[in-house]
């Protein structure tokens, strides 16, 4: 009888749907690299190897440029210094030399020059510098697969669409994603608010992360399941298998079909209360999905990719143009900018920040914009320009006390006389916020309410301080996988005390997206959610179903609970005698 | 052959982008030019050993470059020099 399958993994569910594919294995792998002699006559044969694969290696990186040029616009510069240094004459002709005089493999001897430099731009003081020691690894690698005809690792260059898998996925490498060639993400590392789920989330696919020894496990090209709502990722399924699993797949399709009637609808319970539906914006290309599934503006634009995978800061103008483009887009509803969330797993290139042992308690977002203030004022410049294209709203990340706040907004002052100073116009009365995401802000919410017009939770970080736990280890993931009950008391403080200022407070994190989560949050009381552009329909749906004084009721109870299991089951027990139409939610 | 001394006037060095910049203007020239910073000679025309020489602000480099447009050269770095790169 034949297995079912080779192997079937349990791994955290990260992106909802189904995916059916072959998979493309990302390899940060280990190069073997041998020392062979060789022979007079074969040395020209050896020379010419190595010239094409710089040729072939050319040719990648031109269409990693353009295609970088094109998402990013100009921010694709990184790829210019590896082009650079496949044009190093000087490099070329020293590797042809050696390989001529000392008879050896082109690999071998490329590798031992490349290297070479390598070492020696890592024993530099300058940060910066060592960086690009970075980059001469990454241009060694790459022409030394060429040279060994192992296969290329580009995302934009797949030839049909496939399933990554790969260890980990960083920001700089899932900003390049064709999304049209890529079926489903499966890694190695991560949870369910690591960069790697959030991109899946936003570019609309299944993924599946946390899985131990998945990169042991397959091999390039096997053809693999990606379930994204039970978390678990199925290699080389047989027949059967496949076969209801593709009937799974349509059945998700159908379930996501039917539930496009809420677009056009208001997001309104059955006794009447409104809650504001927004949506996360990770990149402005994303827009039409945001568009698409029916939200009330964007909650939160995430800005960092601004300043990513680039060499230098965006000027001003660049950013100008992007954040009006957006404005014009959602107009008339409106936009969160948030202010550059830099340090930890999101580091630019620019700004040199020092490797800390503890990144995320470390220098990051706000404390970064604080102390670069030229680079802090003209984000908050280009934003304010941007003020005239829309209706747009300032948020700024971080916050942990009030001298912070203070900070920020009188650079914020600052940045508006300067441009009244030249001349040019903004709205004057901008909104401005500011995210609840650290124990300290939670605590001083008052405080911080009476400045500002609005609070924004970011649970992501919330729980993590909280709780004390990383987002980004699986290991520990389970910590925060349901309803911590501390985080759920932190969160009606934070709502309580931001009503009693005036303000209205709403929810940027992915908790947010959580259909199970808002049956809690909108008896809580949280005035606006703002949710990944897949997840809308389904909480739209959640909030028409229920009464506000139901949810209040429900939340009362939760209160009142010791244990997130204890949570867990209330609630699941309560969805799925409510939703049992919805074998998906 | 043209021996000088330039400061390198940019606040955060030579790094890629100057880099790349003083490696596209010394391609333009057939003569030989080589930079030295403190007991290091690059190829002024390999963007590795520029890379290499680490030149922070305020550093000296040495330029020899010999040739039959040395002249040329020598003025076009310069004037490189003086526009800081294009930088600020």
């Amino acid at each position: 009888m034949q297995k079912a399958y080779k192997h079937r993994l349990q791994g955290i569910p990260a992106s909802p749907g189904i995916a059916i594919g072959k998979v493309h294995l990302l390899s940060g792998g280990i190069i073997k690299i041998e020392d062979r002699d060789i022979h007079q006559e074969d040395v020209e044969k050896e020379v010419e190897k190595f010239v094409t694969a710089i040729q072939q290696a050319k040719q990648d990186l031109e269409a990693l440029c353009n295609h970088a040029n094109q998402k990013l616009g100009e921010n694709g510069k990184i790829f210019d210094v590896h082009q650079m240094l496949l044009d190093d004459q000087i490099i070329i002709q020293q590797t042809i030399e050696l390989i001529r005089s000392e008879k050896k493999n082109a690999d071998l001897i490329f590798f031992q020059q490349m290297t070479k430099y390598q070492k020696k731009l890592e024993q530099l003081k300058d940060n910066y510098l060592r960086e690009r020691a970075a980059d001469i690894v990454d241009v060694k690698r790459r022409v030394i697969r060429h040279i060994q005809g192992k296969h290329h690792n580009y995302l934009s260059t797949l030839p049909e669409p496939r399933i990554i898998v790969a260890r980990d996925l960083t920001p700089s490498d899932t900003i390049l994603l064709d999304r049209r060639k890529v079926l489903a993400f499966a890694t190695e590392f991560g949870g369910r608010t690591s960069h790697a789920a959030i991109m899946a989330r936003a570019l609309e696919i299944p993924s599946v992360l946390g899985l131990e020894h998945l990169t042991d496990l397959v091999k390039q090209k096997d053809r693999i399941i990606v379930d994204g709502n039970r978390g678990e990722v199925i290699i080389d399924p047989s027949t059967e298998l496949l076969e209801e699993y593709h009937r799974l797949q349509s059945e998700y399709y159908d379930f996501e079909r039917k539930l496009n009637y809420v677009r056009e609808l208001p997001s309104r319970t059955l006794d009447g209360k409104d809650i504001e539906l927004s949506a996360n914006l990770e990149f402005p290309d994303e827009i039409e999905s945001v568009i698409s599934h029916g939200a009330r503006g964007i909650g939160l634009y995430r800005t960092e990719y601004l300043f990513l995978a680039r060499d230098e800061l965006p000027s001003e103008d660049e950013q100008f143009e992007a954040y009006r483009s957006v404005a014009e887009k959602i107009y008339p509803n409106s936009v969160i900018i948030r202010t550059a969330d830099l340090g930890g797993d999101k580091s630019p290139l620019a700004l040199q920040i020092p490797e800390e042992d503890n990144p995320f308690l470390g220098w990051r977002a706000i404390r970064i914009c604080l102390k670069e203030t030229s680079m802090f004022k003209a984000q908050l410049r280009a934003i304010l320009r941007a003020s005239l294209a829309g209706n747009v709203k300032i948020m700024f990340p971080m916050i942990t006390c009030i001298e912070e706040l203070n900070q920020c907004l009188d650079l914020l002052a600052e940045a508006k006389q300067e441009l009244s100073t030249n001349g040019q116009a903004f709205n004057p009365n901008i909104e401005v916020g500011t995210m609840i995401e650290v124990p300290s802000a939670a605590i001083m919410t008052s405080v911080i309410a009476s400045k500002v017009d609005f609070l924004s939770i970011g649970t992501n970080d919330l729980i993590q301080y909280t709780l004390a736990a990383d987002r980004g280890n699986e290991r520990i993931a389970y910590l925060y996988e349901n309803f911590p009950p501390a985080v759920i008391r932190l969160i009606k403080q934070i709502v309580d005390n931001g009503h009693r200022k005036g303000v209205w407070v709403g929810m940027c994190g992915e908790m947010a997206s959580d259909p199970r989560a808002i049956l809690i949050l909108i008896g809580l009381g949280l005035d606006e959610l703002s949710v990944s552009p897949i997840a809308l329909p389904a909480i739209k749906h959640i909030i028409r179903s229920i009464r506000y004084s139901e949810a209040a009721k429900i939340a009362q109870k939760v209160m009142q609970m010791e244990t997130a299991l204890d949570i867990r089951d209330y609630i699941e027990a309560i969805m799925n005698e409510k939703f049992e139409d919805l074998p998906f939610i | 052959m043209i021996e000088k001394q330039l400061r390198i006037p940019n606040r955060l060095g030579l790094h890629a982008r100057p880099a790349a910049l003083l490696v596209k203007v010394a391609a333009r020239f057939q003569s030989d030019i080589f930079i030295s910073k403190d007991d290091q000679i690059i190829n002024g025309k390999s963007i590795m050993g520029v890379m290499t020489l680490a030149a922070e602000y305020k550093s000296i480099l040495s330029f020899k470059i010999s040739g039959e447009d040395e002249e040329d050269a020598m003025r076009a770095i310069e004037e490189l020099f003086a526009r800081k790169f294009d930088e600020d």
